[in-house]
């Protein structure tokens, strides 16, 4: 029987049609008793509430809404007056400067195994220098991080 | 889930509660065959060809996935939770939930996915129907 025969004669049609109705009851039937064995199994193996929150972490976590402090209700400026001790040289030095200073003091980060190499060879030159005041410029140069003091102090380097 | 028939199988032996049926396979005796009206028939055909070409499963699956897309399985979840808050979480027994949630779960299909698995069956209907 071809697709385009569609206009079967009536009996045949609702018989069709009720046997269509039966096959889909059955279908949704199914689909529900389904879903009952999920749910129950999820109760009985202890799983069913897991995926929701419950009162207590609710209220741990609550969006805190003061002013002052941020909605996890921490201080936002707490650390930026206070001092630490440098475990190494043992100074007391401020919190926003703390870990630059930590860098150059263990000699460890980008710059500070630079900055040594620079004064070693400095003072190395230097030890062959008899002139005293050569000295003294050249040790005035050291606490700077300047790009164009260096430009200079390598300019008189290469004089010497 | 399983696949059921839903006519009487009288040569089977079994317990047949009120809302469980056999798992069966798509075989008949010839008698059987015999002593079934035309349309006893032809639904007994129909099944064993939605079974044999594994249509049956794909209108389940397409079935479940359309349910789920629509919020409908939450919704019968929701219905489950007051089931068990009714009934105790420790005593809640899967009668208690089927008993529960059948009706309002066949009432609260969708119209829009009811219509598309009747037009589905109604075509796989359409081509193997003699």
């Amino acid at each position: 029987m071809k697709m385009e025969e569609m206009p079967l004669s009536s009996p045949d049609n609702t018989k069709l049609e009720a046997l269509m109705h039966d096959i889909y009851s059955e279908l949704v039937e199914d689909a529900c008793l389904g879903l009952c064995f999920e749910v129950h199994r999820a109760v009985k193996q202890g799983y069913f509430f897991l995926g929701e929150p419950d009162q207590e972490s609710m209220k741990e976590f609550e969006i805190v809404d003061q002013p002052g402090v941020d909605i996890f209700g921490q201080v936002f400026n707490q650390w930026k007056n206070k001092e630490c001790e440098c475990p190494n040289c043992n100074r007391l030095i401020a919190a926003s400067r703390f870990a630059p200073h930590l860098e150059k003091c263990l000699g460890m980060g980008r710059n500070s195994s630079r900055i040594a190499s620079r004064r070693l060879a400095r003072n190395n030159m230097s030890k062959s220098e008899s002139d005293q005041e050569d000295n003294d410029d050249l040790n005035d140069n050291d606490w700077s991080y300047g790009a164009e003091k260096k430009a200079k102090k390598r300019r008189s380097d290469k004089v010497f | 889930m399983f696949p059921r028939f839903t006519f009487n199988i009288t040569h089977i032996t079994g317990a047949l509660t009120p809302w469980c049926r056999f798992t069966v396979f798509a075989v008949f005796f010839p008698s059987d065959l015999n002593t079934m009206n035309k349309e006893a028939r032809l639904k007994a055909t129909i099944n064993q060809k939605l079974t044999e070409t594994g249509e049956r499963e794909r209108l389940k699956e397409l079935l479940r996935a359309k349910l789920t897309e629509c919020g409908w399985k939450d919704q019968m979840k929701a219905q489950c939770k007051e089931v068990i808050k009714e009934k105790g979480l420790e005593h809640v027994t899967v009668e208690d939930l089927v008993v529960e949630i059948t009706p309002k779960g066949r009432a609260l299909v969708p119209d829009s996915v009811k219509k598309e698995l009747l037009q589905r069956i109604r075509a796989f209907l359409t081509q193997h129907a003699s």
